[in-house]
């Protein structure tokens, strides 16, 4: 019983900020609502018996990816962004492909999911995750952390001086 | 799980006593670091109200109250509002899973004509004792850094903006060295329990089979790296000096808290002593063993819970002195110099000492 109150209440606070992070103007606004609604959606892993992804949901999104988004909203300083008009037909095409959309989702996850949730559907425990990481999963793990690291290095090359050359009194200012 | 009475009043108990303890840190260390700073500059300090002007926080906090609320006009009023709050909310919440006492049985208590406690149960000083309780920890650490960004955007002063860009920066920087440090001293108790790390330095290294030492893990040389990365990116995250970049009064007017003022500001002046405070308990219970104390087992009864959470007590208090010492001796870094020491210095250091300590334990050593 206390679980359905608390599970309803996120649910409804995760679709409500979901809703403002599109629908607000302002990009500060929406990247805090982001972050609530992810915070609500950890409080679902938890009570799906999975505390260590809610952890882990926090840290990754709520903490580390979202304050990215928020320092460079901050640094660039988009405060009032004046969209270009859109054209009815635009406007037409997107209301009814995004209505179909929703109503396939409905009908799907009503038909499908909704009455049998897998009892208990994740690795709990750290011990556990870790072990399958490192077993079953090692070729995908390892593939994955190279892939972040060409990423890493990729972004170093676009945007890293040039050694030996003087940067721009610009370019001071970013780093 | 049915309802029980007694286990719901006994969290209510210790979430109760946690709360008030860390509510009544503010006072107390406002005057601990304005006679330590006093102390330090060999000057009086506050002496007037009260015995050793004991009393000026509470003089201090009467003035907070009945200050007038300035909201600048230009500011985002919800967000303004909701800065402080959201600022103290991760450093009122993290102490939840520290332990901060030796469990002990609780049975056939007399109390108001009634015995409580007829079957014995362990009473277990801590909020939240979570098999996940480190990620905890730094998921609420990863969410404090949104108090100080809010409020500097929404205050709408150049430099409260400043002041907010810098500490997003900052404690994105610091947080990986802060969490690479204390995964070694997981590694060494194998749980990301905080309990287990404790008892796992309850216990004692034997050198030469003569010297017995307490098994806290300041005491391994594998761990010495890590608790200085840790302690000092401890300051960092909390934004002290010498990394007290999101308010640097010398360039930033006040920061990021520029623009508030009344009971607002006074928000996020605890929610700086309550971080401080949880940082110490921390650093305690990662490298300083906790509620353990040395060459001595502490019985499981109500006293010896009560020596090991005063010892714990003292050894929070001594971390709380070295973050006002630290602060009234060591001035300001440069921005740069920080950046540099977090990501070309602390990280490497910490991922090097991490494989250290996996060394250390395959060998057996720790």
């Amino acid at each position: 019983m206390f679980e359905y109150v608390i599970f309803f209440f996120f649910a409804a606070v995760a679709v409500i900020f979901a809703m403002v992070v599109i629908t607000n103007r302002n990009p500060v606004v929406s990247a805090l609502s982001l972050v609530v609604s992810f915070f609500a959606l950890a409080v679902m892993y938890v009570l799906l018996d999975a505390p260590f992804l809610a952890a882990l949901q926090v840290i990754v999104y709520a903490g580390a990816i979202m304050v990215l988004f928020l320092f460079v909203i901050m640094l660039l300083n988009l405060q009032h962004m004046h969209e270009p008009a859109t054209h009815p037909i635009q406007q037409f095409l997107g209301y009814t492909s995004s209505a179909a959309f929703a109503i396939a989702l409905v009908y799907y996850l009503l038909k499908y999911a909704a009455y049998n949730v897998p009892a208990s559907p994740f690795y709990t425990d750290a011990r556990m995750i870790g072990v399958a990481l490192f077993e079953a999963y090692i070729f995908p793990f390892e593939m994955v952390s190279i892939l972040l690291l060409a990423a890493i290095v990729g972004a170093l090359l676009l945007s890293g001086r040039v050694p030996g050359q003087r940067p721009n009194a610009g370019d001071e200012v970013a780093s | 799980m049915p309802f029980d009475a007694t286990d719901v009043a006994l969290s209510v108990l210790k979430i109760a006593i946690v709360l008030l303890a860390i509510l009544n840190v503010t006072p107390i260390m406002v005057w601990v670091e304005r006679r330590g700073s006093a102390l330090i500059q060999d000057r009086p300090g506050p002496n007037r109200v009260g015995p050793f002007g004991l009393f000026q926080s509470f003089a201090d906090a009467l003035k907070f109250i009945l200050k007038e609320d300035i909201v600048p006009d230009a500011a985002n009023k919800l967000l303004y509002t909701l800065a402080p709050a959201i600022g103290l909310l991760p450093a009122l919440t993290t102490i939840a899973v520290v332990p901060w006492g030796r469990p002990f049985m609780l049975h056939n208590l007399h109390l108001f004509g009634r015995t409580f406690f007829q079957q014995p149960r362990i009473f277990e000083p801590i909020v939240a004792d979570l098999n996940i309780g480190v990620l905890l920890v730094f998921a609420l650490a990863s969410l404090a850094v949104y108090g100080i960004v809010v409020a500097g955007w929404s205050s709408n002063n150049k430099y409260s903006l400043f002041g907010g860009i810098r500490a997003s920066a900052q404690m994105i920087s610091y947080e990986l060295a802060l969490t690479l440090a204390a995964v070694s001293a997981l590694l060494v108790a194998g749980s990301l329990r905080l309990t287990d790390v404790v008892w796992k330095q309850t216990g004692y290294f034997v050198l030469f089979d003569t010297v017995k030492i307490p098994s806290w893990n300041i005491f391994s040389p594998a761990m010495w790296i890590s608790a200085i990365v840790f302690i000092v990116s401890g300051f960092a995250e909390t934004n002290r000096l010498p990394f007290d970049f999101a308010e640097a009064e010398a360039e930033l007017v006040a920061g990021y808290h520029t623009e508030y003022s009344s009971m607002k500001f006074a928000l996020f002046f605890m929610s700086e002593y309550m971080a401080m405070t949880t940082m110490s308990a921390l650093i305690v219970t990662f490298f300083f063993g906790g509620w353990s104390i040395p060459y001595y087992v502490p019985p499981a009864t109500f006293l010896g819970f009560l020596l090991t959470a005063l010892v714990f007590l003292a050894k929070v208090s001594f971390m709380l002195f070295v973050f006002v010492w630290i602060r009234w001796t060591i001035p300001r870094l440069k921005y740069d110099i920080l950046m540099k020491i977090g990501w070309k210095l602390f990280l490497p250091l910490a991922l090097a000492n991490l494989v250290i300590v996996a060394f250390f334990i395959a060998k057996g050593w720790i």
